[in-house]
């Protein structure tokens, strides 16, 4: 008998059938089963339902020769009336299922290897629980067989060695108790987050990068600091407990005892556990290389093909346990077809090791042909240098590795603190490209090394004998013998191609792109004036519109009135607090004006501002950037209001005056006989203060702060910048540099004239 | 007797000759055949500047003696010229302190104490209280800047201009009122060359913008052929209509000076001398600069060129009625400058130097190297362009991308938004220049801080429309190549890649002159 005859007119419940299985499974009952009928649980995302979903899914190519002309189906809606029935639910809360159900294959699970614990119990093992007691449910207490098809990995084994029967795994872990706990952890963690010592730690190290942006951008990084501990640590529990009990990860451990969960059901539902290996694109159907997303080799195959993973911690004869899907769909399809008896469970191994077995070293051999033959092409560099491997074994892989995190975190801590520049940003971007690479790394061998080492061979008998007992043409469209597959030829021509191609797609976009990017690098876009609402263009000074900074322009200030003596005198004071200035500087910008301004302390503020008009406005444009002065009159010629925020004191600015409508700036506090007393009369603005300023002033007018525009260099900047649409970063300090750049902010560089010189002091030596 | 200018053709004894470019100098060896064009010796001085100076304000051209206009209760204004002459500026005393101070001697004796100093900067920059100091000395300076008595003229200053009239072409004349309400008005001029002086004087010096765009156009300057013969140029016609209308307002008495070509004096000095005659001392200095100069910074090379200061000798002192002391004047500027040069050539070559009228104490910009090689020097003719029509002209400058953002701000702007849309001056004329002239912030800085008018930078392309006009190519010799481009021009590594780049409108083996200045001369091309 055929397998559609012997499935025909059953009806099969499927579990994550929007996933890659149980896509490729759907596909393959609808094309070869035709009198089975599919339930389909599926999750409602978003605003779709899941019959929406549904439709979604039948929408894709591999579904699109099922029906309009030639079939018995006009379309998509047809298809799915006459085949699929729709249930709207989760595995976290099992919805009611139909009361006629044959056959369940459940195949949703968590994929990931390092799901946060709670999740992973949730979904493998207290998931798989509710369902099967919503099948037991649907049954009403008859004595109806529903054949229960567990799809599993073959990898429960753990990090066993040697020959894995198939068989129940042998080990004495009570899933109760290890639910129990790993779902308690995520309180656990959590609590532990919020305890005072840990948010002290968190916010400890988030101000020493934002504390001098202010209060509320250190409190929001805080905050993500402490979610992303919580992330990591729910991992690390998961991994670490997995690991303690001989699993490598939580997917493996938790999918085992998921498997217990079903062999407690055993005796009320017959049985199947599909234990496959490491699912790959299909050789034949539903055609050569057919794969939905990235898998477990993809990204590494990828890397390779980039040259960014020089070496990989891989013993070069352990055995790649892949399986392309269409023999795994095969299998299913079968093992449906083939029920076994109550509290008698049958496994069947879906792998290859055992009679086909592909080397890693043979694996990165294939891989290494593909790409010599064909290279990514990278843009104007030419061909990518592929890394020759040397299976050096996992712990100088790790030495390599680790030792590239030091360096990569020494060289980060000076970038951040030498002086900015255009070649401090391009070594901070080549360093996070770096960061990146190493990241990539670093994840992917802590996640594959234990498989990438696994010396296991996983019997698959169970599965031989299916195919065996296939039937005429069913040997061909359910073949579920993998050792047929010419493993170079798949990885070659089939499977490499097929997950390459994606990305060769993209890489002509982003070459264009890139392209379009580094011609119009540093330009700004032009500014258009706007009818409905009023635009603002803000712009910091120091720094920004000038390269100058508050102590130099201090000593400007003052210098000219002192004779030479007490000149070297206040150079010399300045020189000697100088590395407690830029520490405070670092720590909070308000403190460190306030001690600078301190030292304006019986000055004249009319003489100050006389100083200013007769001496240091040469001085002053002379420093300012053309393009930054031509920036600002765009916006005016646009009808922008143009505002100069500033932490300097506002005689410093009044050469600027006739460039902007609006000048924000630190005001002198003065006595009765117009004398500085050292004071300001407000709090300078700086840091947040900046964007409360700028919301303020829009708050209640025509302002349109979307479509508004800011300039800043610093990074303390960055609440000012976030306030409008149309932030622009200018010659940033690297933290402002690698905020703009995730943000995909304009980035210019706007240079002081290579004409004016940083040593000459106005009044003083200069002309 | 100084030597007379002259031609020198290139043969295989010339040893390598010095051609100016930027703050440095190179040692070029040029084809064979090259003509090189030598500016005359540097004239001899006369003897006694004082006596000089006295002379010519006792016994005027075509005018009373100075004492005699000279009355009590009278309005007396002194104009004088600005920081752009001459070049490179003079050791101190700068013959335009001699002279103003002997003309205040005369006013005081004749009891004038209504008198004010303008610099007639025109649309120049301001000059700053040092620079003002450095050209009327110390005790002018003590004695009128205080009170505000000594100063520069402000084109933009609406309320203190006066409109004169306009000419039978229709041309605006407005000047500055104080000097136009002046019962006399005494212009102390420095005649570096021929196109200095003369009506030019007052008629631009004090002029606004609104008289000065009737001559300073892209059309008007495109027909001065050229600027160095006031007989040949419309610009200089233009100023001499609008002078003859001045003068029937304004008492003009006009002092001109002219100064010889003794420009690099001490370490320098290898600078004005014929290369074949350099001594062991002056080959020493040489070498000593061109390592100097290679090893200093950036920084340190600018000093070392914005201090030089030269001697200038004076060989002439006219004064009294405009016209004929003019042509008294060019008189002499001819001895001092003309060389004449048989016939044109396919190729004229010139170094372009550290500075020129509009970078003094400042950078030259790429714009002020264009005008510098291509307005000046392409028009130090008499007659006829060194360089034949559709000819060729290779120059030297590094053109590097600076701009001195305190007194050149819409220059930088100029370059930027300017001529990246177009290099030709009729264009830029009809679709920039009012944009530029009319501009706040430019308005602001020119009169508040030391910029340059916004419409400056117009005329100085105005100025290079001939050549544009004249030459098929344009080439410079290591230059950078971006900023090069942006102006329409190209840029070749070596005189060798320049030749070769020019060889398809002048051929293989064309004729060339190269044009050996500074020290300044005028090509009589015959």
């Amino acid at each position: 008998m055929r397998l559609a005859d012997k499935l025909d007119g059953k009806k099969v419940l499927v579990t994550g059938v929007t996933g890659f299985v149980g896509e490729a499974l759907l596909h393959r009952i609808i094309g070869d089963l035709p009198g089975t009928t599919v339930v389909a649980i599926i999750r409602p995302k978003g605003s779709l339902k899941g019959t929406d979903r549904m439709a979604q899914l039948l929408k894709k190519d591999i579904f699109k020769p099922f029906y309009g002309e030639g079939t018995p189906y006009a379309d998509a809606e047809a298809l799915s009336a006459a085949r699929v029935e729709v249930v709207e639910g989760d595995l976290a809360d099992v919805p009611e299922l139909p009361t006629d159900l044959d056959i369940v294959v459940h195949c949703a699970g968590d994929v990931s290897f390092d799901p946060p614990i709670h999740e992973a119990f949730t979904t493998n093992v207290l998931g798989t629980k509710s369902l099967l007691e919503r099948i037991d449910e649907s049954r009403q207490g008859t004595d109806r067989r529903i054949h229960y098809v567990h799809i599993s990995t073959a990898y429960t084994a753990g990090r066993r060695r040697g020959a894995i029967p198939e068989a129940p795994v042998d080990h004495s872990v009570d899933w109760r108790t290890e639910a129990e706990a790993g779902m308690a952890m995520k309180a656990r963690i959590e609590g532990m987050s919020r305890s005072a010592p840990m948010l002290a730690k968190f916010r400890k190290d988030s101000e020493k990068l934002h504390r001098r942006a202010g209060h509320l951008t250190a409190a929001a990084d805080t905050e993500r600091r402490r979610t992303e501990w919580v992330a990591k640590k729910l991992i690390e529990t998961g991994t670490e407990r997995a690991r303690s009990l001989g699993w490598t990860d939580c997917y493996t451990f938790t999918k085992a005892l998921g498997e217990r969960v079903v062999e407690e059901f055993a005796s009320k539902l017959p049985t199947s556990i599909v234990r496959p290996a490491i699912i790959e694109s299909a050789v034949q159907s539903p055609h050569p290389g057919w794969i939905e997303g990235f898998k477990m080799a993809e990204p590494l195959i990828l890397a390779y093909g980039r040259g960014e993973l020089p070496e990989f911690p891989a013993s070069p004869d352990s055995v790649v346990e892949i399986i392309p899907v269409d023999h795994v769909v095969g299998a299913i399809c079968a093992v449906m077809a083939t029920e076994p008896e109550l509290s008698k469970p049958e496994y069947y191994h879906v792998s290859s090791g055992a009679r086909n077995p592909l080397t890693f070293e043979q694996l990165y051999a294939g891989v290494r042909a593909y790409f010599s033959k064909h290279p990514f092409d990278l843009g104007e560099r030419g061909a990518v240098r592929l890394p020759v491997w040397k299976f050096p074994g996992g712990d100088s892989v790790e030495n390599l590795l680790r030792h590239g995190e030091r360096a990569h975190k020494i060289a980060d801590t000076i970038i951040t603190h030498i002086p900015r520049g255009e070649r401090t940003r391009k070594y901070a971007r080549e360093l996070d490209v770096q960061k990146r690479r190493l990241d990539f790394l670093r994840r992917y061998m802590d996640l594959y090394a234990e498989y990438a080492q696994a010396e296991l061979q996983f019997i698959d008998d169970n599965v031989l004998a299916l195919h065996n007992a296939l039937e005429g043409e069913d040997r061909d469209t359910f073949w579920c013998d993998t050792s047929i597959v010419d493993w170079q030829h798949y990885l070659q021509e089939v499977h490499c191609p097929s997950v390459t191609d994606s990305l060769r797609r993209l890489d002509v976009v982003r070459k264009k792109r890139n392209k379009a990017l580094a011609e119009s690098a540093g330009t700004l876009k032009k500014v258009t004036p706007s009818d409905d609402a009023e635009v603002i263009a803000a712009f910091d000074m120091d720094g920004t519109l000038l390269s100058s900074n508050v102590i130099e322009t201090y000593l400007w200030m003052r210098l000219p009135e002192l004779d030479s003596h007490q000149r070297a005198g206040e150079i010399g004071a300045m020189l000697r607090k100088l590395p407690k200035l830029i520490s405070a500087e670092r720590k909070d910008r308000g403190t460190f004006l306030r001690t600078i301004y301190r030292r304006y302390e019986g000055a004249d503020l009319e003489e100050l501002n006389q100083i200013v008009d007769e001496v240091l406005a040469g001085h002053v444009l002379e420093r300012l950037s053309g393009a930054a002065v031509r920036r600002i009159r765009e916006h005016r010629a646009a009808g922008h209001k143009t505002i100069l925020i500033t932490g300097a004191i506002r005689p410093l600015t009044r050469p600027l005056e006739p460039l902007f409508d609006e000048i924000v700036a630190a005001e002198l506090a003065v006595d009765d006989r117009g004398r500085c007393t050292g004071y300001l009369t407000g709090p300078p603005l700086v840091g947040e203060s900046r964007a409360a300023w700028i919301k303020h002033r829009a708050r209640g007018t025509n302002i349109d702060l979307s479509k508004s525009y800011a300039y800043a260099d610093s990074h303390s900047d960055l609440p000012m910048l976030t306030t409008v649409g149309n932030p622009v970063a200018v010659s940033p300090d690297v933290s402002l540099f690698r905020a703009a750049r995730a943000a995909r902010w304009q980035i210019v560089d706007w240079k002081t004239p290579s004409t004016s010189s940083r040593l000459e002091i106005p009044g003083v030596n200069a002309r | 007797m100084a030597r007379p200018g002259f031609v020198l053709e290139v043969d295989d004894r010339t040893p390598p000759l010095l051609v100016h470019n930027g703050e440095g100098f190179l040692l070029e060896r040029f084809p064979l055949g090259t003509r090189v064009v030598y500016p005359p010796e540097a004239l001899p001085p006369v003897r006694d500047v004082e006596e000089a100076i006295q002379n010519a304000l006792l016994h005027p051209l075509e005018s009373e003696p100075l004492p005699e206009l000279l009355r009590p209760g009278m309005r007396l204004t002194i104009a004088f010229d600005d920081i752009s002459l001459p070049l490179p500026p003079m050791k101190k005393p700068d013959i335009r302190q001699r002279i103003i101070e002997a003309v205040l001697t005369m006013a005081a004796d004749a009891g004038v104490d209504d008198v004010e100093l303008i610099s007639a900067n025109a649309l120049h920059r301001r000059l700053t209280p040092n620079e003002l100091r450095e050209i009327v000395g110390e005790r002018v300076f003590r004695s009128f800047f205080p009170d505000g008595k000594l100063y520069n003229f402000d084109a933009e200053d609406t309320e203190n201009l006066t409109h004169l009239g306009q000419t039978r072409h229709g041309e605006d004349v407005e000047i500055s009122k104080r000097a136009a309400e002046s019962d006399l008005l005494v212009y102390v001029n420095v005649n570096l060359v021929a196109m200095d002086g003369g009506h030019k004087s007052t008629s631009i010096g004090l002029a606004s913008y609104k008289s000065l765009k009737h001559h300073h156009n892209s059309h008007t300057m495109i027909h001065s052929r050229s600027f160095m013969d006031h007989k040949a140029s419309k610009m200089h016609h233009s100023a001499w209509r609008m002078g003859e209308i001045l003068t029937q307002h304004v008492k003009v008495f006009q002092i001109e000076t002219t100064l010889n070509n003794d420009i690099f004096g001490g370490p320098l000095e290898f600078l004005q001398k014929r290369e074949w005659e350099w001594s062991i001392k002056d080959q020493a200095a040489m070498l000593g600069a061109k390592r100097g100069l290679a090893l200093a910074p950036a920084k340190a090379r600018r000093k070392i060129f914005q201090d030089v200061r030269s001697n200038y000798g004076l060989t002439g002192i006219h004064a009294g009625s405009i016209e004929p002391v003019h042509e008294k004047t060019i008189e002499n500027v001819h001895k001092q400058h003309l060389v004449e040069v048989q016939g044109q050539s396919d190729v004229a070559i010139m170094g372009v130097p550290f500075v020129g009228p509009y970078n003094v104490n400042s950078v030259m910009n790429p714009i002020l190297a264009a005008c510098m090689g291509l307005g000046y020097y392409f028009n130090s003719y008499r007659g006829n362009p060194v360089v034949r029509k559709d000819g060729a002209v290779i120059l030297y400058h590094p053109v590097d991308y600076e701009f001195s953002q305190l007194h050149h701000p819409s220059y930088v702007d100029f370059f930027e938004e300017v001529l990246s849309e177009s290099t030709d001056p009729a264009t830029i004329e009809a679709k920039f220049e009012k944009q530029y002239a009319e501009d706040p912030w430019y308005i602001h800085l020119y009169r508040t801080s030391y910029a340059y008018h916004g419409v400056h930078p117009f005329y100085m392309w105005y100025w290079i429309s001939h050549a544009l006009d004249h030459c098929g190519d344009i080439v410079w010799v290591g230059a950078n190549r971006k900023t090069v481009e942006r102006m329409g021009f190209r840029s070749a590594s070596t005189l060798q890649d320049a030749l070769e780049m020019v060889s398809h409108s002048v051929g293989r083996s064309p004729s060339i002159t190269y044009l050996h200045n500074p020290p300044h001369l005028l090509a009589d091309v015959r």
